[in-house]
């Protein structure tokens, strides 16, 4: 047993070097050095340990403004606690106390971050929402998939409302030109309870090579005339997919890239306390059909191997478009399509189509995901917690967040651009990008905020739309269990829904 | 055998119980006890979170039991889990019980065996996550390596979509399942093998006895016992299977790698957060689990020494009478 | 003459046949390391591309800009790897200390209720994990025990399934007639079990003890809610933040995270697998 221990600790000291050496910067590994010390002393003794790594932590946090590599933010005596999925609302935080130092030396802000990946974060934020006491959080945050639950849904007791807080929200919401579907999605019986910094309204995004062999024009309002941009159906998109087709196009990758559309202009999935069997969701067991058997589509799934093959425009078929937001192009797109500069020989065939893509606003509009901003109502510093969603949520002058997330100086100059909840920024924001061949962005997704709608979600679509996908693969593709066969494709969906769910 | 146990110092068995028996109660015996009682009520994980009994809301005592029973997706899980179970348990036993063999051999030492035995362990110190996460990418479609080398050996002109047919992912699932555990049982298998007293082996050799008599006649009645928590840890965690499913397939390809301990998170987890409905499959699983064990210990109960403890309850029995 | 010849000829011709499965077996084990390692040496792109390779065309860059990630995502390895080291390690040793103690317990003594307590390890070991996890965590948030590394090691002491492995293994191996000649020397029944029926148990303990780490340390879920605070994270934790942004992974990151993650398991395990690997020598006498 003792050369067991001992080797074992012979290990953990190899490990530990390599891990000390591999840091780069030499700042952080003072940092680096207190934290195991903190975590190794006492298990029990947490209020000490995170003292530690306070202290250390602030005077890092001004040298290097762009990661938060501290366990908690400010000095101050008040502590607000901030549980979040991703490290982004709390890069917030420590922006926010570098622009306005006085915040850092009123309050301790304590940062909890879960990853949802896991299935972990809402288990853990609802048992600490429902025992309360000194760790709860003061402010949390919930992505598009699960936001419901807490404004409206199961978890919707502990929201505070902004008014509540002291913000004068509607006035607010009407200075920023806030996105309405967001704040349908954040409104607990028409108060607001969250709000998002981001807009995650969709555009269509296309390639203005294929757009130019079919149609001769790459011209974006000529591009929303073909496919019925705006019209709230897809009969003039089919029209074109028949087109790109003659040309031995697809008009999309797969059939999760028209799902959000159809999604978002329907019918919620319940009604009078059951499953809605007439929403016009349903539509999708038809166009993913037809997509397979027409070969208007590759058949690829959204977040596979082929789906991001056709980005790059190597998949089966050359593809001409997707749907999705900005952030849909910052960080999937971008890095998928096989260069960061457009091909020298302005050919866009060859594995690389940076540059060769367009947006314009979809046939039917839709959002989707987005982070939203929630406070306790039962948190002792309401000032503070105001006075940080505000600048988050509302702020629309040039120092509010959204102004700085707009035009990708959050982290410094020539960061990425991101679409924004308040409108009045993104007029006042530059949103051109050498991705789309230095077209402003911005105009198409204003036009997609404008057309999404947050009032047909529940607080169950995450798990329904699962089921309901899955229904839809088995009814359309040919390996599938129930191929051509939509009644009983959607008697096993309904019965998944009722034998898992009770609304 | 050397049965005879010593009485006098039984006061040392109770004192070597105690840190087992008091983490027990203080530990595990409340979350069990609440998964037991919340079965019969209506509490949900998020909303609802009184516990009332089904009885106090107007509900028969035992509805969730018989939601549970009746729900074709139940139903659905739990024939996925035991086809699944079997089709990774007979292979993963069969090579346990072949490396076994082969490793522990005195007479063929099969050179570099040791690494052999090292190596056959190794995907099981890997996360399920990652395991789950590099099968999927195997069998993508339309791109993969997988459809790479049927398109190339011309088993297939068109890529194959492995994860839209239900039988293809349970195969795969069982497979994953196979590769992940066979290691293991073999390791236990090994260890129970090495704690047989080489004289055994001696004998038998010198008796002239074959290989596969070795095995067959001395080595697998002496680890008897490993054998039984093998099969015992084996059938436990196979209904119980939870991660590499989950993670690979999920409710997709209409819930064909659904199994019932993926069945009873999506009642816990997926929206409704119904902990009762949950809580009650749970109980269902263990009083199956429960019946299947104790057949399974019943046939692999020491023939021997169950007589000999017959024999002797009859002579204790005959000896009170006479008295 | 002939006939051995044969048998001869048979045998090597079984010899080669073990080879080749042993072979095949060992780059499927092989495999997924390979592809782990490579992986940690390629970009995101590349790894959305193509999830597989045999090669990565730029290890180093690719392993640089790996790294630089950790930095922008707050990614603290040497926290994790101390507290999964705590964790596991304590978990390890108290978790084989006492489940063998209690098998000897059970194994080596007559006592009233012992029939009982082995009927409850059997039963304990049955009951679907998934609930009683419900029950646990949300006991912890209760009573405010949360963030305690702690309330992960503590409950290892009762593992019921190690208690019966180790029963079943004494069952086969534990001769009581030296448990006896040691009460004869005048041991007491402690000594007696530290010095005598432990060493006995050392192939069983080595399994058990590469088994509970590599589960410990690998254990994901529940720690990932009852460890809240950035100091208490495990290496798994800090692993699944870098997964955690919903719109864009760093597969690059993630596979490097996991590669180190698994790193110190594989060494411990090698060394534990000298028992394994070590063969019949090792056996105690049997009566």
């Amino acid at each position: 047993m003792k050369k067991v221990i001992a080797s074992l600790l012979s290990v953990a000291m190899v490990a530990a070097m390599a891990a000390g050496c591999a840091q780069t910067e030499p700042a952080t590994s003072g940092d680096d050095a207190a934290t195991p010390d903190a975590s190794a002393a006492d298990a029990g003794d947490d209020a000490e340990a995170s003292d530690a790594g306070e202290g250390e932590g602030e005077g890092e946090g001004e040298g290097d403004e762009t990661t938060a590599e501290t366990m908690s933010f400010g000095t101050g005596s008040e502590v607000i606690n901030l549980w979040s999925f991703t490290n982004e609302v709390p890069n917030m935080i420590g922006k926010y106390i570098e622009l306005h130092p006085e915040f850092g030396e009123t309050y301790t802000v304590k940062v909890t971050i879960i990853a949802t990946t896991d299935g972990a974060y809402q288990p853990a934020l609802d048992a600490a929402l429902v025992n309360g006491g000194e760790d709860a959080p003061d402010i949390y945050t919930a992505e598009a998939a699960f936001i419901l639950k807490y404004t409206q849904g199961d978890m919707s007791s502990y929201a505070a409302t902004y008014k509540d807080l002291g913000i004068d929200v509607d006035a607010e919401i009407e200075a920023a030109d806030i996105a309405p579907y967001t704040i349908d999605i954040g409104s607990r019986d028409g108060e607001v309870v969250a709000l998002g910094y981001q807009a995650t309204g969709g555009a269509m995004i296309y390639r203005s090579s294929i757009a130019l062999d079919t149609w001769g024009t790459d011209d974006p309002a000529e591009i929303e005339k073909i496919v019925g941009a705006g019209s709230g159906n897809w009969d003039k998109f089919w029209d074109a997919a028949e087109d790109l087709s003659a040309k031995g196009y697809a008009i999309v990758s797969g059939d999760g890239d028209v799902w959000h559309s159809v999604e978002n202009a329907n019918d919620a999935w319940i009604k009078d306390g059951a499953l809605n069997m007439d929403t016009g969701r349903f539509d999708l067991f038809d166009i993913s059909y037809d997509l397979t058997e027409n070969g208007w589509s590759n058949n690829t799934s959204d977040w596979t191997e082929g789906w991001y093959a056709d980005m790059q425009g190597i998949g089966e078929k050359p593809v001409f478009c997707f749907f999705g937001p900005a952030w849909l192009i910052n960080y999937v797109m971008a890095g998928n399509v096989g260069g960061d500069a457009a091909p020298a020989d302005g050919d866009f065939t060859q594995g690389n189509t940076f540059g060769d893509w367009r947006v314009c606003t979809p046939p039917v509009g839709f959002f989707w995901g987005g982070t939203w901003l929630l406070a306790n109502k039962d948190t002792e510093q309401k000032e503070g917690v105001a006075e940080f969603i505000e600048w988050v949520t509302l702020d629309c002058s040039e120092t509010g967040l959204q102004y700085l997330w707009a035009n990708g100086t959050f982290n410094g100059e020539g960061g990425t651009k991101d679409c924004v909840a308040s409108g009045t920024v993104m007029a006042i924001s530059d949103g051109t990008l050498d991705f789309l061949g230095g077209q402003d962005m911005f105009p198409a997704f204003i036009a997609g905020n404008a057309n999404a709608t947050g009032a047909n979600m529940t607080q169950y679509d995450e798990t329904i739309n699962s089921f309901f996908r899955d229904a839809v693969r088995q009814y359309a593709l040919p390996e599938g269990e129930f191929y051509g066969d939509k009644d009983a494709a959607i008697a096993q969906f309904a019965e998944n829904v009722n034998d898992n769910l009770v609304f | 055998m050397n049965n005879k146990k010593l009485v006098s110092y039984s006061k040392y068995g109770y004192i070597f119980a105690i840190p087992f028996v008091l983490t027990f109660l203080i530990f595990t015996l409340y979350p069990i006890v609440y998964t037991f009682t919340i079965g019969f009520t209506d509490l949900h994980g998020a909303g609802q979170t009184e516990l009332r009994f089904l009885p106090s809301v107007g509900k028969p005592l035992f509805q969730n039991f018989t939601d549970v029973i009746t729900s074709g997706s139940f139903q659905k899980a739990f024939t996925n889990t035991v086809r699944i179970w079997i089709v990774n348990f007979i292979p993963q036993m069969a090579f346990a019980l072949l490396f076994t063999a082969w490793f522990t051999d005195r007479r063929t030492k099969l050179k570099g065996q040791g690494i052999f035995k090292i190596l056959f362990y190794l995907p099981n110190i890997i996360t399920s996550a990652t395991v789950a996460i590099l099968f999927l990418a195997l069998f993508g479609y339309p791109k993969g390596p997988m459809n790479d080398i049927i398109m190339a050996l011309g088993i297939s002109k068109k890529a194959v979509n492995f994860t839209a047919s239900a039988s293809t992912v349970r195969g795969i699932i069982a497979f994953i399942q196979f590769w992940m555990w066979y290691g293991y049982t073999m390791v236990n298998l090994i260890a129970g093998v090495i704690g047989i007293n080489p004289e055994i082996f001696e004998a038998a050799e010198l008796d002239g006895a074959s290989k596969a008599q070795t095995f067959f006649l001395v080595t697998i009645p002496c680890i008897r016992s490993i054998l039984v928590y093998v099969l015992v840890t084996s059938l436990i965690g196979g209904l119980n299977m939870f991660d590499i499913p989950e993670m690979f397939i999920g409710k997709n390809c209409n819930n064909a790698g659904l199994t019932t301990n993926m069945y009873i998170r999506n009642q816990a987890f997926l929206g409704s957060y119904l902990y009762a409905r949950a809580a009650a499959a749970s109980v269902i699983m263990f009083i199956i689990i429960l019946i299947l064990c104790l057949i399974l210990l019943y046939f692999m109960r020491d023939r021997d020494e169950a007589k000999l403890a017959k024999i002797r309850r009859q002579e204790r029995k005959a000896a009170a009478a006479r008295t | 003459m002939a006939n051995e010849n044969k048998l001869h000829k048979e045998s090597v011709g079984f010899k080669i046949f073990e080879y080749v499965i042993c072979v095949i077996f060992a780059i499927l084990s092989l495999a997924p390391f390979y592809i782990m390692f490579v992986n940690a040496t390629r970009g995101t792109y590349e790894i959305q591309q193509h999830a597989i390779s045999l090669f990565s065309p730029h290890p180093f860059q690719n392993l640089a800009k790996n790294w630089a990630v950790f930095n922008g995502k707050d990614f603290h390895p040497e926290t994790g790897f101390v507290n999964s080291f705590i964790i596991s390690t304590s978990v390890t040793i108290l978790a084989l200390y006492f489940s063998s103690l209690t098998a000897y317990s059970i194994q080596a003594y007559e006592w009233k209720g012992k029939k009982i307590l082995n009927g409850l390890i059997m039963g304990i070991m049955m009951i679907p994990g998934t609930v009683t996890m419900i029950g646990f965590y949300q006991m912890v948030y209760k009573i405010h025990m949360t963030n305690r590394l702690e309330m992960l090691i503590i409950p290892a002491i009762a593992s019921p399934m190690m208690v019966y492995f180790m029963k079943q293994y004494l069952e086969g191996s534990l001769s009581l007639s030296i448990v006896e000649s040691a009460r004869i020397d005048g041991a007491s029944e402690f000594r007696t079990f530290n010095q005598i029926v432990l060493p006995l148990m050392k192939p069983a303990i080595a399994t058990q003890a590469i088994f509970t780490y590599v589960s410990s340390w690998n254990n994901l879920f529940m720690p990932l809610i009852l460890l809240t605070d950035k100091s208490k994270y495990t290496l798994p934790i800090v692993v699944s933040l870098l997964k955690g942004d919903i719109y864009k992974t760093e597969y690059g990151s993630v596979y490097l995270g996991l590669s180190i993650t698994v790193l110190p398991l594989i060494v411990v395990y090698i060394f534990l697998s000298k028992y394994i690997v070590e063969g019949v020598a090792l056996g105690g006498t049997k009566g």
